[in-house]
């Protein structure tokens, strides 16, 4: 096949422009979550939403909405417990993705046969997208991706310093909610792709990778950016030819660009 | 004159431990006042308390007669600390860009930093890379963005040396002088005080005195407030 006509198969079309959302998406949220060491956030939700997959196959409902109300709810509790306890936020994810987990896996103990869905959201197939999924995708990466440049000096004030960016008039409680929230559908949403095992790998590759090469934050952020959609790019296309998983092809292309950044980082320096 | 900082009977606890009691002050418009006292003594919680970050328990606080939300564009903060990763990629001009709703550009920034003496080229450097007192300088020059009818600042000049100390005074003085900001400064520094502001309140959990140094700080508020030794201290340090 030539290489063009990998762009004619319909399935191939709903893979790319997934992916460039998501990739925009998940790299855009994944300078917030590192920068507010809250790579872990993404890790524990995307675990936790393996109970709203099971529920929604136990009750022969679509995964993806309900995993992704099931995460925002997971992200509220991780917000209000924050604040209403002296335990520490890694803590509180690892309590709540564990258990989430854990009811997952009981619920799918009542199911029987063999479950396409939940591997599909274990180890992620963008081939499989389907229609609905993408008019999901699409929609919710518009919306977040709005709200985020709308809300970018208060975003990066309060990621920088909360209690300066308080003084300011920012609504810090509101703001961070919001972003907990965003990071919890987008995770969902990236699990699709890139399954729940390796989808916080395109919250903080590509960050990392852009913070090797850059000085400003502007530049970081677009960095950041660039580097997820040469990963989805490169994973998708080297899945295509090498006939390997697309997620875990998309994880390595972007490993791959991090240890190159670090060879270029350190020979400047 | 009218009011810069008005509190009445402000009292704030946490749980059920008293922090602060009953205390009461004004500092008038365009003075240079200064909250001290003994270590513990509540100044950090009182200055975060007018800032609306610490909730009070009771009182009143008001600035130019109005409440702190309709005032806060016009209050400029200075922390002890300003905590951040300083592996944050955020250059100065970013950073002095997060405290405006419109981005400024690069020559009002330069103008900003110019006032508090920083040079043109510290526009471009990453802010973790700057000295504990470059960085003082770059939060002034960021509280001023807004052009502030009131400055407040929690002990400005930890972490710069005796040099930069005085320098960084009189940055203070200047914009006292030269702009009429009033500005209100928690200090530990008893000699700093006598000679810089117009009047210092003393507190310790609750108010012990409130007036110009020249009356306020005698030996006996000095032991009243710090203990003896401490005051005699500080009579050293006044002869010195």
């Amino acid at each position: 096949m030539e290489f063009f006509d990998l762009f004619q198969l319909p399935f191939m079309q709903r893979a790319f422009i997934a992916g460039i959302f998501l990739g925009a998406l998940l790299a855009f949220l994944g300078v917030f979550a590192t920068l507010r060491k809250m790579a872990f956030f993404g890790e524990g939700i995307a675990h936790a939403s393996l109970a709203g997959i099971s529920i929604a196959i136990l009750a022969g409902l679509s995964p993806l909405p309900i995993a992704i109300a099931w995460s925002m709810f997971i992200g509220l509790l991780i917000f209000l417990l924050e604040r209403r306890t002296r335990l520490s936020s890694d803590t509180l994810i690892g309590i709540l993705f564990t258990s989430s987990m854990a009811l997952g896996v009981v619920l799918m103990s009542f199911t029987s046969g063999y479950q396409p869905e939940l591997l599909s959201f274990l180890f992620g197939n963008i081939l499989g997208v389907r229609p609905t999924d993408l008019l999901i995708i699409a929609v919710a990466t518009i919306i977040i991706l709005s709200w985020l440049l709308h809300s970018l000096r208060e975003l990066t004030y309060l990621s920088l310093n909360e209690e300066s960016a308080r003084v300011s008039g920012i609504r810090v409680e509101t703001k961070t909610l919001m972003l907990y929230m965003s990071l919890s559908v987008a995770t969902v949403l990236g699990v699709k792709i890139l399954g729940i095992i390796l989808v916080s790998a395109l919250l903080i590759i590509p960050p990392a990778t852009s913070r090797l090469l850059t000085n400003t934050f502007r530049t970081y952020m677009i960095g950041s950016v660039i580097v997820s959609e040469l990963a989805i790019i490169g994973g998708l296309l080297s899945s295509y030819w090498l006939d390997i998983p697309s997620g875990a092809a998309i994880v390595l292309v972007g490993t791959i660009g991090f240890f190159l950044a670090m060879g270029i980082h350190y020979s400047r320096t | 004159m009218s009011s810069a900082i008005h509190v009445e009977d402000l009292s704030v606890r946490f749980g059920s431990k008293q922090v602060l009691d009953d205390i009461s002050f004004c500092v008038d418009q365009g003075q240079i006042a200064a909250l001290i006292g003994p270590n513990g003594s509540g100044k950090t919680t009182l200055l975060k308390t007018l800032l609306g970050l610490v909730p009070m328990h009771t009182g009143e606080v008001l600035f130019f007669d109005r409440p702190l939300n309709a005032f806060r564009e016009k209050i400029g903060y200075v922390p002890q600390r300003f905590e951040f990763q300083d592996d944050f990629p955020i250059t100065v001009t970013e950073f002095m860009n997060l405290a405006v709703a419109q981005q400024l550009d690069e020559k009002a920034i330069v103008g900003k930093l110019d006032e508090v003496g920083l040079p043109a080229s510290a526009t471009s450097s990453l802010l973790g890379t700057l000295s504990g007192g470059q960085l003082q300088r770059v939060l002034i020059a960021q509280a001023l963005l807004n052009e502030p009818e009131l400055l407040l600042l929690d002990e400005p000049s930890t972490g710069i040396d005796i040099v930069g100390e005085a320098e960084f005074y009189n940055i203070l003085k200047n914009l006292n002088k030269q702009r009429g900001t009033t500005i209100l400064l928690v200090s530990h520094d008893v000699s700093m005080v006598s000679k810089l502001v117009d009047q210092v309140i003393c507190i310790n959990k609750c108010l012990l005195c409130a007036g110009p140094p020249q009356t306020m700080l005698t030996q006996q508020k000095l032991t009243e407030l710090y203990g003896k030794h401490a005051a005699v201290h500080n009579q050293q340090k006044h002869k010195h």
